[in-house]
Order: structure tokens, then C-alpha cells, then sequence
């Protein structure tokens, strides 16, 4: 814990922890949707307008913040178009956000080496303005996650079927994607470009395979976020390498050995239940699925499920 | 009056018309069925009916209101929709459930009824034995009844389904007629369906909406013959 009585630990901690749990809840959502690779999108759309600000001696920060919400929104209403297909509308917005990057930062190039930092992140280097845009993001988010929890499940699970139950989802929809250009614009100077998305993604992969629950898929994903950020934090310290890299591989260590127990689980569940056949064991009953138009709630109490 | 009424309507896709000259009406409490060739446009005109998709002419009216007087509730089953994503982390209690998340605020705690509706919904497809089970692990007829479970747990006024009894066994086509006969009859709800299998169906419903081409072989018009007093519900 020796790390600790570092000012520059406590806010890396602080600011993992605060990234963690709100980009891994973001994740179970964005990976259901099929637009797992939005928030690698969304960075290096921001990169663009850090580029711009870098380009134009404004704050960085703040221009990548604010052009990461456009395209987000941007990509809501690509999406529109190709509905079916809605990483094609990712894959649209990146290449133009990248390009407009590459190109902007070429016209200053005194700046390049400054975007080291934004492609790596230097979460033990987070200053005060990040770490209080950081904290004002969190709290948004889980304010809209938590509130809007159930509208939410709806829209995520199918479009038209909370389309007609009467969510508007068009503005949900909208609503969602300017979230996620928030916490990924304010993540990005933290994490990184290129590491993002690990936090976004990997977590949420473990959970949605585990969780027997919507809800408890949530949990899950935010608790690996965390895990992982805390932990990569630590073994960073300890071992001299660099935060963001170590962070996401101990994320891809925990969606590995998870996914690994989940299955020596199931194979542990098949071999007992080849056991008990072999034993004489009885099948439980089968109950074959019927339609009833009498159909009563009978005991009082056994509905809450 | 009328619940959804359809004047003059045309709709197509690409700037190709695929419906022409639709004009329907379907009152509360009826039972109807859809019907027409594979690529006859019967998924559009329930979409075109449920506001999923503007018409380019015409006129289509979708009743705000319940007949008692609460704002319009729909529960739609689309077709495919057993195809959903299989690794959804939802039990089957917390899914069907969702159906009552419309009911007042999104933030209001859930009260008896909607437990007791959840339940009643599940029994009614003979899924509530199986209602801790992930939604990932079910076979698409299990997924069909879920998706139609939790749009009764909603007690819409209109239930839309679109080819609700694929992949169901003779049986089960039958309990599920049977079923959709009692929404309309003790609930006064309006059922809209779309099918293939008339000959099993025609003795519970009250009108048939057919989708035909029209003689240049292109465009497509509605024709709705009257069920009632032609056949009785035998269940063979």
C-alpha cells in the first residue's frame, strides 16, 4: 500500500475507478447493440478535434471532448441508414475522424509528440481538470444508466418491438450515444486511444457470458472493470510498466481465465450428469411447454419469482 | 370505431411501390388475420399499421386511445424475432417482466399485478416452469413463446404478431388459436396476425385481410372477407 501515500497514485486510482465502472457498464450495453468497437470509433474521432485544439492553441481536452460528441451523434443518425448492419456506421465515422487526424496533425507538426500521450494514456499523470471532467462525466452516466435502466433494456434487447410499446427510442437512442462520447472523450486522455476500448469491451465480453441476469450482467462487467484497472494499477507500480498496456492485459487475463472456468464448469456439469446416467439415475420429469387459455396465477407470493 | 384504419395507402421501398391502394379498417376487440404470398408485403402493412414506417400517400389512423379511455397499449411479436440475439444475458422471468416496464413511469416499483401478469402471461405459453432459464439457452419455438409471453404481460389493446406459429407443432398451433380467441373474447383485445395456415385458423377469426396482385402482376391491394357465421371453431 506504499503506493498509496503517492498524491499521483490516489488520483490514478480514483480516476481508474471512476473510468472502470462507467465504461464497463457502457460495454454490456454497447457490445448487445453490436457496436462493440464504437468507443475505439469515438477515440480516435476525439484525436481529431485534439488535433484541431492543439492546431488552433485551444484546450485539447475540451475540443476532443466536444468533437467526440458530435460523433457519436453522427453516428446515430449513420446507423439510421444502415440499420441491419450497424458497424458499418462505426467503420464510416472512424475513417473520417482518423483521417481528419492524421491530416490536422500533420499541418502542426510540433505537436506530435504531445499525442503520444493521448495514443497510450498516462493514467498516473491525470491531472485536476481531468480528474473533475472525469467525475462530473461519472456522474451523468450513472445517472442516465440507472434512470433510464428500463427504457434501456428495452431499446437493447429489440428496436421495434420499445418502438411500439411507445419508448422513444430515436431520442434514447441519441441520448445513449452522446453518453458514450462523453465518458469515452473524458477516458481517452486517461487511458489512452488505443486502450479505450479494452476497457469497454473486454469486461463486458466475461460478463455477458456469465451472468445469468441483465441486471447481474452489469454488476459483473463493472466489477472485472475495476478488478482489472485496480490490479493493472498495482502490477504497473510494481513492475515499472506502463499503465494503460498493463491494465488492458490483465482485463484480457481475466476475460481469458473466466471464460476458461466457465467452461471446465460446463464440462464438470456434463461429465456428472453422464455419471448419473450411467448410474441409473432418474431424468428429471420433462414438461412439455403449452399453450393455455385458462391459465391462473395460483399461489400468492410464487409470481415475484 | 374503428382502431386502425387505412385509407388510400401506398408504401414501397427503393421508389418501387409494393403496396397500392390499401383500404382497411380493423375494430377493438377483432380478430384478424393477414394473409398473402411469400413477398406479398404483409410484414409492411403491420409495420405501416403500427407506425414503424411512413406511407408515401394515404392515410393511416392508429387509435391513441383504449375503448377505456388509458393510452393505447400494442404488443407486437415481429417475425424472426426467435433469431434474437442467443447470448442476451436475460432470464426468462426478467425478460417477460420487461413487458410491464410500460405500464406508468419508467421508474415506479413493480407492484403485485405486474408480478401476477408476468406470471399469468408465462403460464398462458406454458413457459413459467422454465422461468429462471437464460433466454440464450432456448430453442427458437421456446424464444417464440417468450417474445409472444411478454407482449400479453403488457395487456395490450392490439397485438400485432407476425407469423407467430412457425416452427410450432400441430398442437400448439391450436392451444395457441385458442389462446388468441380468449384475448379477443374475455379481453376485448384486437389480435392481428399474420399466417399461412388459414385452414387451421379460419374458425377463430373474424376477418381475413388478403394481399393480392393486382392484374399487371406488380402492384398489391388488400381484400378482407368477413369469417364470422362462415365456419365454427372445430377443433379437428
Amino acid at each position: 500500500m506504499e503506493m498509496l501515500h503517492y498524491d499521483f497514485m490516489q488520483r490514478a486510482f480514483l480516476a481508474g475507478a471512476l473510468i472502470a465502472l462507467v465504461a464497463s457498464a457502457l460495454g454490456v450495453y454497447l457490445m448487445l447493440r453490436r457496436q462493440a468497437l464504437m468507443a475505439d470509433m469515438l477515440s480516435h474521432v476525439s484525436l481529431a478535434g485534439i488535433a484541431a485544439g492543439a492546431y488552433l492553441h485551444w484546450n485539447p481536452t475540451l475540443t476532443g471532448f466536444a468533437i467526440a460528441i458530435v460523433g457519436a451523434v453522427a453516428v446515430e443518425y449513420v446507423r439510421r441508414s444502415y440499420k441491419t448492419y450497424s458497424e458499418i456506421s462505426v467503420a464510416i465515422i472512424m475513417v473520417g475522424g482518423l483521417s481528419s487526424a492524421v491530416i490536422i496533425m500533420n499541418l502542426n507538426q510540433s505537436v506530435n509528440k504531445s499525442f503520444s500521450s493521448y495514443l497510450f494514456g498516462s493514467v498516473v499523470a491525470v491531472n485536476r481538470t481531468e480528474l473533475i471532467l472525469m467525475l462530473a462525466v461519472s456522474v451523468l452516466a450513472a445517472l442516465f444508466f440507472i434512470l433510464m435502466r428500463r427504457p434501456l433494456y428495452q431499446m437493447t434487447f429489440d428496436e421495434d418491438t420499445a418502438k411500439t410499446s411507445g419508448l422513444p427510442v430515436n431520442w434514447l437512442s441519441l441520448a445513449f450515444s452522446v453518453v458514450t462520447g462523453m465518458i469515452v472523450a473524458a477516458a481517452m486522455p486517461i487511458v489512452g486511444v488505443l486502450l479505450v476500448s479494452s476497457l469497454v469491451v473486454l469486461p463486458a465480453a466475461l460478463a455477458i457470458r456469465l451472468a445469468s441476469s441483465f441486471s447481474l450482467a452489469i454488476l459483473f462487467s463493472m466489477a472485472f472493470g475495476l478488478g482489472g484497472v485496480w490490479s493493472g494499477l498495482a502490477a504497473s507500480y510494481a513492475f515499472s510498466t506502463p499503465p494503460g498496456a498493463t491494465i488492458a492485459l490483465i482485463l484480457l487475463a481475466i476475460l481469458l481465465v473466466g471464460i476458461g472456468l466457465k467452461k471446465g464448469a460446463l464440462r464438470a456439469a456434463k461429465r456428472r450428469s453422464r455419471q448419473g446416467h450411467a448410474e441409473g439415475a432418474p431424468d428429471a420429469p420433462y414438461e412439455a411447454a403449452r399453450f393455455s387459455s385458462s391459465a391462473r396465477v395460483a399461489d400468492k407470493g410464487e409470481s415475484r419469482g | 370505431m374503428a382502431l386502425v384504419a387505412m385509407e388510400q395507402v401506398v408504401f414501397g421501398y427503393d421508389d418501387v411501390p409494393s403496396l397500392e391502394d390499401v383500404n382497411l379498417e380493423i375494430g377493438a376487440g377483432e380478430f384478424v388475420a393477414v394473409t398473402g404470398p411469400n413477398g406479398a408485403s404483409k410484414t409492411t402493412l403491420l409495420r405501416l399499421m403500427m407506425g414503424l414506417l411512413a406511407p408515401w400517400k394515404g392515410k393511416i389512423s392508429l387509435a391513441s386511445r383504449s375503448e377505456g379511455g388509458g393510452k393505447l397499449t400494442i404488443g407486437y411479436v415481429p417475425q424472426q424475432i426467435a433469431a434474437f440475439n442467443s447470448g442476451f444475458p436475460s432470464s426468462i422471468l426478467e425478460f417477460v417482466r420487461s413487458g410491464r416496464y410500460t405500464k406508468g413511469s419508467w421508474l415506479r416499483k413493480l407492484n403485485a399485478r405486474d408480478h401476477e401478469q408476468t406470471e399469468l402471461a408465462l403460464k398462458q405459453v406454458g413457459m413459467w416452469h422454465l422461468r429462471y432459464r437464460k433466454i440464450g439457452e432456448l430453442s427458437g419455438g421456446q424464444k417464440q413463446r417468450i417474445c409472444i409471453a411478454r407482449a400479453l404481460a403488457m395487456e395490450p389493446d392490439l397485438l400485432v404478431l407476425d407469423e407467430p406459429t412457425t416452427g410450432m407443432d400441430r398442437e400448439s398451433r391450436f392451444g395457441f388459436y385458442e389462446l388468441m380467441k380468449t384475448q379477443t373474447e374475455q379481453y376485448g383485445r384486437t389480435v392481428v396476425m399474420v399466417t399461412h395456415g388459414l385452414d387451421e385458423v379460419s374458425p377463430y377469426l373474424d376477418r381475413i385481410i388478403e394481399l393480392e396482385r393486382k392484374e399487371d402482376g406488380k402492384w398489391r391491394c388488400c381484400t378482407t372477407t368477413s369469417c364470422r357465421g362462415h365456419f365454427s371453431p372445430v377443433r379437428s
